[in-house]
């Protein structure tokens, strides 16, 4: 890494995946300097939050779309596997009751071969080996998990930007109130 | 759980929140929704290792060369009960381990979230709340 890289927390700080970090209002004065600008402080606050916002309801789709696919390949990976600890065995051939259809069921005699077909989508089968069957499918399953993980990783650093932002709002509001009723003060002694 | 704004002509406390203070929030609210994650996983995991246990001692009632069905997939399949407690057994130390990883992680962030907690209110008191 090298030294002029930016880190997290610190202004301009990008995520790996290209979200920028949003700007803390430390001192409010720095960013309001008079009443005036209050309303289009809040109204670039507003916007970024909504464009956070948006941000974290993809990630969101795009993690329940994993999250549903990691289990149906963890399922394929299992059945793959249980094959493969049969095809060896003594009794290769066994009755099975497969799901036919939504609550159908019917039965089935199946020997565990040496290869197995997979279901790769786009109405497209194709025969593996075992064993590549295994393989292809425990890197798919890993490449999903690793997936889901940066896209928690992004929802987690989408919402601390979320807070960022609210936090700004609410002081640059607690701001503009306080300043409004300074204000009042200093009419009502010159009345 | 966060800071709150203040209704018209309500005394406002006077605390200054630095870039320090606010990753300090950020850091505990991330590790909150990691933590009911967390939770709901480990409630999952929890369950199937009580159906397992269930499981594992109705079994017990067949015989051994009998065949029962064991679902893998979608699919079951009709193998010995023998087997089957063969299977279950190795199903439900996986199904242990991963739940000690999990309340492993739980305990950490748990951890982290207390020493925050500490800091956060020793620093600003009332004005937050920190509580679930």
């Amino acid at each position: 890494m090298s030294s002029t890289e930016i880190k997290p927390g610190e202004l301009g700080y990008v995520n790996p995946r290209g979200i920028p970090q949003a700007p803390f209002v430390e001192v409010v004065e720095d960013y309001v300097r008079s009443r005036d600008q209050v309303e289009s402080v809040l109204q670039s606050f507003q916007e970024m939050l909504s464009k956070y916002k948006y941000m974290e309801m993809s990630t969101l789709r795009r993690a329940g779309g994993l999250r549903e696919k990691i289990p149906d390949i963890q399922k394929t990976l299992d059945t793959v596997l249980f094959l493969d600890s049969k095809r060896n065995s003594e009794e290769p051939t066994m009755t099975t009751t497969f799901e036919l259809n939504d609550t159908l069921y019917a039965k089935a005699s199946v020997t565990a071969a040496d290869s197995v077909y997979l279901w790769l989508g786009a109405n497209v089968m194709l025969e593996y080996p075992i064993v590549e069957a295994t393989d292809l499918l425990t890197s798919k399953l890993k490449s999903a998990q690793e997936s889901l993980k940066l896209c928690e990783e992004d929802l987690e650093f989408l919402r601390e930007n979320i807070t960022t932002v609210e936090v700004n709002t609410a002081r640059v509001y607690n701001w503009d109130v306080q300043k409004r009723r300074e204000e009042k003060e200093t009419a009502a002694q010159l009345k | 759980m966060s800071l709150q704004m203040l209704p018209d002509g309500q005394e406002t406390p006077d605390v200054q929140v630095s870039w320090e203070d606010q990753t300090r929030i950020n850091t505990f609210s991330k590790l909150n929704s990691r933590l009911s994650n967390l939770e709901d996983e480990q409630k999952i995991l929890a369950d199937e290792k009580e159906y397992l246990e269930d499981v594992s001692t109705e079994i017990e009632l067949i015989d051994e060369d009998e065949l029962v069905q064991y679902k893998v997939g979608d699919t079951f399949y009709w193998i010995k009960q023998s087997e089957v407690v063969e299977r279950l057994e190795k199903d439900s130390e996986k199904t242990e381990e991963s739940l000690i990883l999990l309340d492993d992680k739980v305990q950490s962030i748990k951890d982290e979230m207390e020493e925050l907690k500490t800091a956060l209110y020793a620093r600003f008191g009332n004005a937050i709340n920190l509580e679930r």
